[in-house]
């Protein structure tokens, strides 16, 4: 699913439940800000994608996509630890953002060794994906949003993501570039 | 799954603009404020938002928001939306408006009263029957004031004293010291870190050489940066970022850890020296020798600047007459010690000779051209042995030509900012303290733990867990401040008659001036709840002394006010005159003279201010987050800015020569002997971390670093874990029965933390944080500054203790026990 815009998310959001050709949306308690800045908690609707298939998945070695939208890097592993929102029958698959929620950079180098991915090659920042993204050491002030998955079947699908991307206002919303 | 927040509201177009410093590092990256009403925003066209800039913004702008940057506090008496963000114009310090995690997180240090900070103390308080109870501002005034008067009257000046942060502005610091050296005249003050006032960097100045003479574009000029004692990319984040990786530099990284610089070093070309704790003296002296030995110092600049003989006689201190030496005394001291051969210094230091060859080389550039070589240290140098490292490290510089030229300096990288602009010169004649028949600045820990301090008034500090020996000095309090009848009533009076019968009884009263609650609140009887940054117009330098204009932001909490406020207040209440302002920029312009001559020289901005008929906060104001680097002067009627001090080689000392200067290394040796682990004890050594700043006042209340770092933490060798049964995520006690107190005494000290195995530290030396709430590190450090007597500082980074396993925690669930040293391969 392509460049989603905030319209089409709006329109999948009114569609809740309904199987589109390319997935279903899944609606997501989640926080988000109200008129005043409070975080209040909300529904939010992501796209359904599907980023990879379970038998492909060799321990240590990610997959990468992007989600929600085209050029927002992200990337799938299987851990080989099991972890809290790890699926797949070992329940160590996880997919996060590769932007750097520092500044921006594009996070390349995941370490099988340590689990972790970076140093992001801008200022250095090193997240650990065992857990939950945390800035290992750097200069991010967020973990990485993970992508929120499920299996159907053999299929990966990325179905959110939880917390907010560099560089955007609103991670489901594209702004000026819509 | 954690719920978590996927957007952040955008300052609409009319939101009001403010600039401001970071808090924290001493670089002090340039930040812009943002605020706007509750219930309206701005949009993702750059037309729409205040930062003028399209959402999503563009890789590295320097314009994101992030969650972190974003807050609600109190305006003007209302609630309103506020971010912080870092200044994506600016063109010095933060180019570009990069930060670390810590300034990253500025907006949450603010007072939310729906949010994590919103436990800031509000109204002052008096502890009644074990309790705090609010009094009103009337009352705890008149009190402090009376309770001064009492201890002036009854006993001396000596007997009262002041505990105060060294750099919380030049408006609170100068109304502080007005107080406590102009008009009450005591020796008993001191800083935030260190039992007595006085230089850090003793052995540096001596050389006559100022401690933040360089700027950062020399460490982007430099050919070689020789790095020791701070790991600048945790620590000085941007400084590395922005001007010493950019510059491509070799690095010499001197530390017992290998961080991630020594890592990044020597992944890069560069060379890790990992130096047992303690040794800097003999490694910094045996690259100086090698350097000798080879004929590769500088001895153009030797000749032209460094003092004779003769000279040196005619310096005015005690200190460069006992110490001082020219080139050939300084090279025969070198040579006079055989722990100064690379053999001899590799047995005392751990640094294999090789290493320490090569560096003489790479600082020097062997028989080939002369690179810029520019030398950096912090606390690890000047909190292990104060005076011979700092000589030593000095020495080496005037050795090699590294000052006052771009790329080519010594400087200390800074643990804070600089707002230490004091009304008067510290009252040295009446220090009780001496050493060899020379006045030293009063050891103010050692006059209170012999029960000789009646009052004490411990402003923005958490004055226990900050000092060595910190567990026996909590004894101390606990003793003194237990002594004679409770306070049993609000009542003024009657608290004033339990007081004052506490200090007849030989007893300590406790005023504690603060934002939060810390490990010396339960110590004090009275509490004055103070403002913070942000909330109120403030000014300050960074570590390549850029005056900015801190503006405020946001209303202190509560009926919390200002700390210059509320020394003014009790300055009047005593009868003292000159404590009329009107505001902070009173205080700047008053201040001004004061720095006439130093580093800080900021004359000549209120001077073009009074002339131009503006404020002098104004005037600084103009200059925006770019501020101006002092000293200045006015030319023209343009300021002239220092770039970087001693570039015309004139130095500060009576001759206007470089010295070097004598490092007793055979006392260090000695002090080590003490000092170090004995039988099972490893070297616990300490500092600070990336995601952590200081007391941690703000880094409690802020998710992101308590997720990261929960407690207290001790890294530990690969090698000391399995022999102890230690993993990752294990619960330790680090315990001492030989921690030397206040008084010198042998006592026990300890604190708990959980286990961080990692190969960062050399087996026998472990490390923590250094002042982590309720797990103090400086449990097991010492706090006998007898034990370095020239200047009374503390050996901060000299702990040590037995380690064992005492249980397991779950934070390997939640915590990451990754490695922290991982560079790009
Ligand atoms: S590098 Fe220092 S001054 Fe800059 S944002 Fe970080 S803590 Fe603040
Ligand atoms: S952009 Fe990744 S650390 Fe700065």
């Amino acid at each position: 699913m392509p460049n989603m815009t905030r319209r089409e998310f709006v329109y999948l959001g009114a569609a809740t439940g309904a199987v589109l050709a390319a997935g279903a949306a899944l609606p997501l308690a989640i926080l988000t800000r109200d008129a005043e800045g409070n975080a209040v908690g909300a529904a939010v609707f992501f796209p359904e994608k599907r980023v990879a298939s379970l038998g492909d998945l060799e321990i240590g070695v990610p997959v990468m996509f992007d989600y929600p939208f085209e050029g927002q890097a992200s990337m799938l592993v299987k851990l080989g630890e099991q972890v809290p929102n790890g699926i797949g029958p070992d329940g160590d698959v996880v997919a996060f953002s590769r932007i750097c929620t520092h500044m921006g950079c594009e996070l390349t180098g995941y370490q099988a060794e340590h689990q972790v991915l970076g140093p992001c090659p801008c200022h250095f920042s090193t997240f650990d994906l065992i857990h939950g993204g945390q800035v290992v050491l750097g200069q991010a002030t967020q973990s990485l949003p993970q992508i929120m998955i499920s299996l159907d079947g053999e299929t990966i699908n990325a179905n959110a993501v939880v917390g907010l991307v560099y560089g955007y206002a609103d991670t489901l919303d594209e702004g000026v570039n819509a | 799954m954690t719920a978590e927040s996927t957007s952040i509201p955008l300052p609409p177009a009319n939101a009001k603009e403010s600039i401001i410093c970071c808090e924290y590092c001493p670089v002090a990256c340039g930040y812009k404020v943002y605020t706007w009403d509750l219930g309206t925003q701005g949009g993702p066209a750059a037309a729409d938002n205040a930062l003028g800039v399209d959402f999503p913004t563009e890789l590295l702008s320097g314009r994101w928001i992030s969650e972190t940057m974003h807050t609600t506090t109190i305006v003007d008496g209302e609630l309103k939306n506020v971010i912080v963000v870092p200044d994506g114009d600016i063109e010095v310090v933060n180019v570009g408006g990069t930060h670390s995690v810590r300034g990253g997180a500025l907006a949450k240090k603010l007072y939310n009263p729906n949010g994590l900070t919103n436990d800031r103390f509000l109204y002052p308080m008096l502890r009644v029957q074990g309790n705090l109870v609010p009094i009103s501002w009337e009352a705890a005034i008149d009190l402090v004031a009376r309770l001064s008067q009492y201890t002036l009257d009854n006993f001396d000046e000596l007997a009262w004293g002041m505990k105060i942060y060294s750099y919380q502005f030049y408006e609170n610091v100068y109304a502080a010291s007005k107080l406590a050296f102009g008009d009450i005249g005591t020796p008993n003050y001191s800083p935030h870190h260190a039992p007595a006032e006085g230089d850090d960097v003793p052995g540096l100045s001596d050389c006559g050489i100022d401690a933040f003479s360089a700027a950062f574009e020399d460490d982007k000029e430099a050919d070689v940066l020789f790095i020791s004692g701070s790991d600048p990319y945790e620590t000085k984040t941007v400084r590395f970022t922005t001007w010493q990786q950019p510059g491509g530099a070799k690095i010499i990284y001197v530390d017992p850890r290998k961080t991630f610089t020594a890592a990044y070093a020597e992944a890069n070309g560069g060379i890790h020296l990992q130096l047992m704790p303690g040794t800097d003296t003999c490694l910094y002296n045996a690259i100086s020798r090698e350097i000798i030995t080879q004929g590769w110092e500088d001895a153009e600049f030797i000749a032209a600047n460094a003092a004779s003989r003769t000279e040196l006689d005619g310096e005015g201190s005690w200190r460069r007459q006992m110490f001082g030496l020219s080139f050939n005394e300084y090279r025969d001291f070198l040579f006079s010690n055989d722990d100064f051969t690379l053999q001899g210094a590799e047995s005392e230091t751990g640094v294999p000779a090789d290493k320490i060859r090569a560096a003489a080389e790479m600082m020097t550039g062997g028989t080939g051209p002369r690179p810029k070589a520019t030398i950096l240290f912090e606390k690890g140098v000047y909190w292990s042995h104060n005076y011979e490292n700092t000589a030593s490290i000095g020495s080496m510089a005037v050795l090699i030509g590294s000052s006052g030229q771009p790329g080519r300096a010594i400087s200390r990288m800074g643990g804070h900012q600089r707002g230490g602009q004091k009304a008067a010169g510290y009252p040295m004649d009446k220090s009780p303290h001496e050493y060899k028949g020379n006045k030293v600045e009063m050891d103010t820990e050692r006059w209170f733990a012999e029960g000789k301090t009646r009052f004490r008034w411990i402003v923005g500090t958490n004055w226990i867990g900050a000092m060595g020996a910190s567990r026996a000095l909590a004894a101390a309090a606990e003793r003194l401040t237990s002594v004679g009848p409770p306070v049993t009533s609000t009542d003024p009076d009657l608290a004033y008659a339990a007081l004052t019968e506490r200090m007849d009884n030989g007893g300590t009263v406790i005023v504690h001036q603060e934002i939060y609650e810390n490990d010396s609140t339960p110590f004090a009887d009275i509490i004055l709840a103070a403002g913070a940054w942000g909330e109120d117009n403030y000014a300050r330098n960074n570590a390549e002394r850029r005056l900015r204009l801190y503006e405020k932001i946001a209303d202190p909490p509560g009926e919390a006010k200002s700390d210059w406020e509320i020394f003014a207040a009790v300055g009047k209440a005593m009868g003292f005159a000159g404590y009329d302002w009107a505001d902070t920029n009173e205080i700047f312009e008053e201040a001004a003279p004061r720095s006439s001559g130093g580093r800080r020289d900021y004359v000549a901005l209120v001077e073009k201010a009074q002339a131009d008929g503006v404020r002098g906060h104004d005037l600084l104001r103009t200059f925006g987050t770019k501020g101006l680097q002092t000293p200045i002067s006015l030319e023209g009627g343009e300021f002239v800015e220092t770039v970087r001090q001693h570039a015309d080689f004139t130095f500060k000392s009576n001759s206007g020569k470089a010295n070097f200067v004598l490092s007793d290394w055979e006392a260090v040796k000695e002090r080590n002997a003490i000092l170090g682990p004995v039988d099972d004890e490893l070297w616990v050594t300490n500092g600070r971390v990336n995601a952590l700043w200081n007391n941690l006042s703000d880094f409690t209340r802020r998710r992101i670093s308590q997720d990261r770092w929960p407690m207290n933490f001790l890294e530990i060798s690969p090698n000391d874990a399995t022999a102890r049964n230690i993993v990752s995520g294990d619960l330790l006690s680090i315990e001492s029965d030989n921690v030397l107190d206040q008084l010198g005494n042998k006592t026990k000290g300890g604190f708990t933390a959980v286990a961080y195995v990692s190969d960062i530290v050399p087996d026998g030396v472990t490390y923590s944080y250094f002042l982590y709430p309720k797990q103090p590190a400086n449990s097991v450090t010492p706090g006998d500054s007898n034990l370095q007597p020239i200047n009374l500082r503390y050996n901060f980074k000299l702990g040590k203790g037995r380690i064992k396993k005492i249980g397991t925690t779950e934070l390997t669930e939640t915590m990451s026990f990754a490695p922290r040293n991982l560079v790009p391969g």
